[in-house]
């Protein structure tokens, strides 16, 4: 009888393993299934035969699996979706034209903003372009290409308050939305304020106009196209210029690539050469941005 | 009032939610079918005779059942790829497969252990009648103990079965765009809208809806099993 106990128990646990793996089966077997249709499917039938290759060459893993994923969020002017769902914006478009420079489709991927380079990493994704500011974490985690665009931040304030910000300085006493990880973040902690970090720019707007915080610190190029008349944070405005405020010069705006990736220099022949046809100040143009262009 | 319901923005608000919730609704019932017989395996695992059988299987359950089910999503997603094996494919159904499994895995754990008080709480006197009766104990599980477990469970499952509606909210931590996601994105702007709070909270009205129906349908199915006692 005890023998027998055992013996069942025993099938039992044999049969826990196998369920086990049969779930992990289904789910590989499911998720590679699933994307025929997809574009990314060859790429990683395609990936084990590139071996050795794929890891010298960022630019050869891309063209082998034919696509460029490119990891943004929904961020206007730059990245945003049209009435129709299609991805535009600024970088959207030259995004575009880039994947056709290198004769691979483009894919674009909402990411958190937070796991960007857990993103890149990971291979979810093979750039971040997406008004990104070239700070220091980012230039210590990513290989950037030339930087593309000026930035600055700026604080938001109620409409009725703008009075009381104007000659500020110092940023001391107030209590400031920022998003997390941003650089919006280090300059408000820079001038004294105490910070409330949020997940997106957009939250720290809310912040602003339901209260909650004084004052939130965003990108200018998001103020001016989300704030003020005409817009749903008409109540809101921005006034100073934290990095006037605090002599710094302004920011630029940048595209990450993996570490060591060869696209880099791929993306850096292509801008210029996007500068000299007037590629980029025509899209420029087009999406109100290009008084921040840097075309040289 | 009733203009702003007729309005493109309504409209397009609307349509973009519904998306989301589709993608909630598959969340909800793939990891359902995959937790409901996986925890019953679970459960067999930590009422295990074999020693070291039941000790692994109750380290697992612990580690899911005592770690944030977001931080096991974040994990099951980046870290493989950041250890160099890409077993998710790209784009959106890689996520979907990912957090499924994350989902499947957590709530399997939970159930294993409503199983297994269900199972533990019908009285040994059915077991020992079983016996009597020259039943073998595969036929004692499953024609008598089972049963008297489903009815037992229905309560505490159904409590789960509310929670889970809410949880697949986590993720959109890895950027899986459910409901709550496609609420958030018109705070900073989807479509051409731009800075809208309403949406995050007229998602409210989707997940009210859901536990409604889950809940009736719940209550039907312990109203059913009512002649067990």
């Amino acid at each position: 009888m005890m023998k027998c106990k055992n013996f069942r128990a025993l099938l039992l646990a044999l049969a826990m393993v196998l369920s086990l793996a049969a779930c992990g089966g289904t789910s590989d077997s499911g998720a590679k299934d699933a994307p025929p249709a997809d574009t990314s499917a060859p790429a990683e039938t395609e990936a084990p035969a590139e071996g050795g290759d794929q890891q010298d060459s960022d630019l050869a893993y891309v063209q082998g699996k034919g696509t460029l994923v490119v990891g943004m969020t929904d961020f206007a002017p730059m990245d945003y979706r049209d009435a129709g769902g299609n991805w535009i914006g600024f970088d959207a478009d030259m995004a575009t034209a880039f994947a056709e420079s290198l004769g691979v489709k483009v894919e674009f991927q909402e990411i958190t903003w937070d796991y960007k380079v857990m993103e890149l990493d990971a291979k979810s994704i093979d750039c971040v372009w997406n008004g990104m500011t070239l700070n220091d974490e980012v230039k210590a985690a990513m290989d950037t290409g030339n930087a593309y665009c000026l930035n600055a931040q700026v604080l938001v304030v109620p409409a009725d308050k703008a009075a009381d910000f104007k000659d500020l300085t110092s940023l001391e006493g107030l209590n400031v939305a920022v998003e997390s990880g941003s650089a919006g973040e280090d300059a408000a902690e820079a001038l004294g304020a105490s910070t409330t970090a949020v997940a997106k720019q957009a939250d720290a707007l809310m912040e602003v106009s339901a209260g909650t915080a004084d004052a939130a610190v965003i990108d200018l190029l998001m103020a001016g196209a989300m704030i003020g008349e005409g817009t749903n944070y008409a109540n809101l405005t921005y006034t100073v210029n934290l990095n006037t405020a605090q002599g710094l010069e302004s920011e630029e705006y940048g595209v990450g690539f993996r570490k060591g990736s060869d696209l880099v220099s791929a993306w850096n022949e292509f801008w210029a050469a996007a500068i000299a046809d007037g590629t980029v100040l025509k899209t420029g143009t087009t999406y109100g941005v290009q008084e921040s262009l840097i075309l040289e | 009032m009733l203009s702003f319901f007729s309005s493109a923005e309504f409209q397009t608000v609307l349509s973009a939610l519904n998306t989301g919730f589709i993608k909630t609704l598959q969340l909800f019932f793939v990891t359902l079918v995959g937790a409901v017989p996986l925890g019953l395996v679970i459960s067999f695992g930590s009422m295990s005779r074999i020693p070291p059988l039941r000790w692994l299987t109750k380290t697992v359950v612990w580690i899911v059942r005592g770690t944030p089910l977001v931080l096991q999503i974040i994990a099951l997603y980046y870290v493989p790829g950041l250890k160099g094996f890409h077993i998710w494919s790209g784009g959106e159904s890689g996520r979907f497969t990912a957090v499924a499994v994350a989902f499947v895995i957590n709530y399997a754990c939970y159930f294993s252990e409503i199983y297994r008080g269900g199972i533990q709480g019908v009285p040994v006197g059915q077991q020992e009648a079983g016996l009597v009766l020259g039943m073998t104990r595969r036929q004692i599980f499953f024609k008598v103990t089972l049963l008297q477990m489903i009815k037992r469970i229905v309560p505490p499952m159904s409590n789960e079965i509310i929670t889970l509606v809410k949880d697949t909210s986590l993720a959109r931590v890895v950027a899986l765009q459910e409901v709550i996601w496609m609420g958030e994105s018109f705070m900073k702007g989807n479509q051409g809208y731009a800075g809208l709070v309403w949406p995050l909270f007229f998602t409210a009205v989707y997940y009210l809806a859901f536990s409604g129906v889950a809940t009736i349908l719940l209550g039907k199915l312990e109203k059913k099993l009512e002649y067990f006692r």
